[in-house]
């Protein structure tokens, strides 16, 4: 921790905070530095640690980092994370400083993270390399969220761990000198312990790269892009004109495969569904309510994305009129009119409907009955489709049954539109994956 | 002629092709043009005509003119060209106007195409500094930029790829069949579009392609106008 600081408030303090019960040594390093902080010595430079240094998380301002990267090359440490700012972001002599710690870092093979981030937090590690308070309340799970911007890494790293979901990783790009979306993609495509991957993007230089490699990962990945109101700065054709980052970046993504979304929750719900449950064939998708009013929310929504809510085969309904005579609706949406003891039971009649490739549930809490955790649980595994629920009740009534049904591995969400809009996602991956036409690739005729 | 098109103009410094220029290299990536000549003198002018067949349309040629229906109060374009004597005195005025105004410049005789026998698409293409050579089809004519209905994708690609990028216009339902017209030939838009994706890919010189209109009908997709934007 290279500006590790004893002063309360500070960002060497709070990183060494965040980082020094991480269960490998954390050397404070500080040439002004007196004593110890948080029971750790600190050391006058990196050359002083007397052991391979793998990871330096750089508390120092700008026109210092590039000497502490050239000590950092010089002791062979792995990578660095720069949380400075006043590099390509502030003007060309930043660009130029950004230039020079890139140029260090290649030649001696640093790989570094920023500069101008808050950094990374690997939450099943206890690796909290971020700056931010809290961080270490991030649970473990299988999304990576990589986002360009250090405040949205963060934003959605908060929001998953309120919504009681977990990550794999959180990184914050920033100015990426040297490690960019293409690094950390691949790195998370191959962990074991990463299940979907979602990124938030402003703009690179190499949106082809990017996209090349978004195509190649096998771990789904999701986008939300931001920046929707430029357009090309081209005068000459009309081509030009018509042609805006935003254009290429929505038509690129749907060529390459990935899924673009419309929010920070739409991108974690897609994430924590894709890492959670078995991906969709295809794109039918079967809705049972217990009530009718959410449930039409629900049908609307995913209609007019374009995902459709196919007939139930013959059999199922059976299935379904046999459970419950004189069902209210017993059609796609199936409506129970209330929660029942079946309610479970037309859950699973309709997950293992061949003509639905995933499966939305609607279901008001009602403490008497609480959630039908064991009847759908294992069920998303056994179709291999993903079930999904959303719900809503009294907090203090529903948040133990809540607890078990997400623990059967079954997304709860707060609202209609939520889970329906995670589907509609998965249901884009089905197709875009599908239909992927990567651009060079010539398509069998 | 040895060089091409796009050496041709870098040769002379140019960082646009002529009319004629870039629809050289359209037919040789195989679009189909309307047939054309470029006439250096009146009875030149006169001549190709006659062989195009009647009626024709006559544009002034050079690269010191861009916008050719604004040039000379609308001599720069003059459709409806009867016959040789009426091709002979355009041409003669046409190169008159060009002498007075300074510039260098030849006659192109084209064939007159039917717009109203079709849908006026736009297909284009650019270099984007993050994503590379990219296409874009959609609605042409004068509603290009009213309605912005456009489609694009990275280049090169297939023509299934770019059936499906015709598919994706709101318009589209033009080029089917609206009420009772003739569906355009799809195929043959596909091919423009690949061609211009493949044009894009294999000559890093050139920046900017507009082919607007590409009249889309039942038996074919031709270029009627093209416009090519290239740098050393």
């Amino acid at each position: 921790m290279v500006g590790a600081s004893t002063t309360e408030g500070k960002i060497g303090y709070e990183a060494m905070e965040n980082v020094h019960d991480y269960g490998g040594r954390v050397y404070p390093v500080n040439p002004s530095g007196e004593g110890e902080v948080f029971g750790e010595p600190f050391v006058a430079s990196i050359g002083d640690v007397d052991e391979a240094v793998d990871l330096a998380l750089l508390c120092v301002p700008a026109p210092v980092v590039p000497s502490v990267i050239e000590e950092c090359g010089e002791a062979d440490v792995g990578g660095a994370v720069i949380y400075a700012g006043g590099f390509a972001e502030a003007g060309d002599e930043g660009e130029e400083l950004q230039e020079e710690i890139a140029e260090t870092a290649n030649e001696h093979g640093v790989a570094l993270l920023g500069p101008n981030t808050s950094g990374f937090v690997i939450p099943g590690a206890g690796i909290h390399a971020s700056f931010a308070t809290g961080v270490e309340e991030v649970p473990a799970g299988g999304t990576a969220v990589v986002a360009q911007s250090g405040g949205v890494a963060h934003s959605l790293a908060f929001q998953a761990t309120r919504e009681r979901r977990g990550l794999s990783a959180m990184v914050g790009l920033g100015n990426r000198a040297n490690v960019g979306f293409e690094e950390v993609i691949e790195y998370f495509d191959d962990d074991p312990e990463t299940g979907s991957i979602i990124l938030h993007v402003e703009g690179t230089d190499d949106a082809r790269s990017l996209l090349e490699t978004c195509y190649a990962s096998e771990t789904p990945v999701f986008a939300y892009k931001v920046g929707q109101a430029d357009v090309g700065d081209f005068a000459e054709s009309h081509t030009g004109a018509l042609t805006g980052d935003h254009a290429l970046y929505t038509a690129g993504f749907s060529q390459y495969g990935v899924p673009v979304v419309d929010s920070t929750s739409q991108l974690l719900d897609a994430g924590h569904v894709a890492a959670t449950n078995p991906l969709p064939d295809g794109t039918n998708v079967g809705v049972v309510t217990a009530q009718a009013g959410p449930g039409i929310i629900i049908a609307d929504r995913l209609k007019q994305a374009g995902v459709s809510l196919p007939t139930l085969e013959d059999e199922t309904m059976e299935t379904v009129n046999d459970i419950l005579p004189g069902i209210t609706y017993a059609a796609n949406p199936v409506d129970t009119g209330r929660p029942m003891p079946e309610f479970g039971d037309v859950v699973r009649a309709v997950a293992e409907d061949e003509n639905v490739d995933a499966v939305v549930v609607y279901e008001l809490h009602e403490a008497a009955l609480g959630f039908p955790t064991e009847a759908v649980d294992g069920l998303a595994e056994e179709v291999g489709k993903p079930v999904v629920f959303a719900s809503a009740g009294a907090e203090s009534l529903l948040a133990d049954d809540r607890a078990e049904l997400e623990g059967a591995g079954v997304p709860v969400f707060e609202t209609p539109e939520r889970a329906a809009d995670a589907l509609v996602a998965l249901a884009e991956y089905a197709d875009v994956r599908a239909n992927a036409a990567p651009a060079g690739v010539v398509g069998d005729e | 002629m040895s060089e091409t098109p796009i050496e041709a103009a870098l040769a002379d410094g140019r960082t646009t092709l002529t009319e004629a220029e870039a629809k050289t290299l359209l037919a040789d990536a195989g679009v189909e043009t309307p047939a054309f000549a470029v006439a250096s003198t009146p009875d030149e002018a006169a001549e190709a005509a006659a062989d195009i067949g009647f009626p024709v349309v006559l544009k002034v040629s050079s690269p010191a003119v861009t916008h050719k229906s604004e040039w000379m109060d609308g001599l720069g374009v003059t459709v409806g060209v009867a016959d040789e004597a009426e091709a002979r005195s355009v041409a003669a005025d046409v190169l008159d106007a060009a002498d007075e105004a300074g510039i260098d410049a030849d006659v192109l005789v084209e064939e007159a195409a039917d717009v109203d026998a079709g849908t006026e698409v736009i297909v284009g293409g650019l270099r984007d500094p993050s994503f590379g050579p990219v296409v874009l089809t959609g609605l042409g004519g004068v509603f290009t930029e009213l309605f912005e209905d456009t489609a694009h994708r990275l280049a090169p690609i297939d023509e299934e790829t770019a059936r499906e990028q015709i598919g994706e216009l709101r318009s589209a339902p033009l080029l089917e069949g609206y009420r009772g017209s003739e569906p355009a030939d799809v195929d043959a838009l596909a091919g423009v579009v690949t061609a211009v994706g493949d044009l894009l890919a294999e000559h890093e010189e050139i920046v900017e392609v507009d082919v607007n209109p590409v009249l889309a009908t039942s038996d074919g997709a031709m270029a009627l106008d093209a416009l090519v934007v290239i740098e050393a």
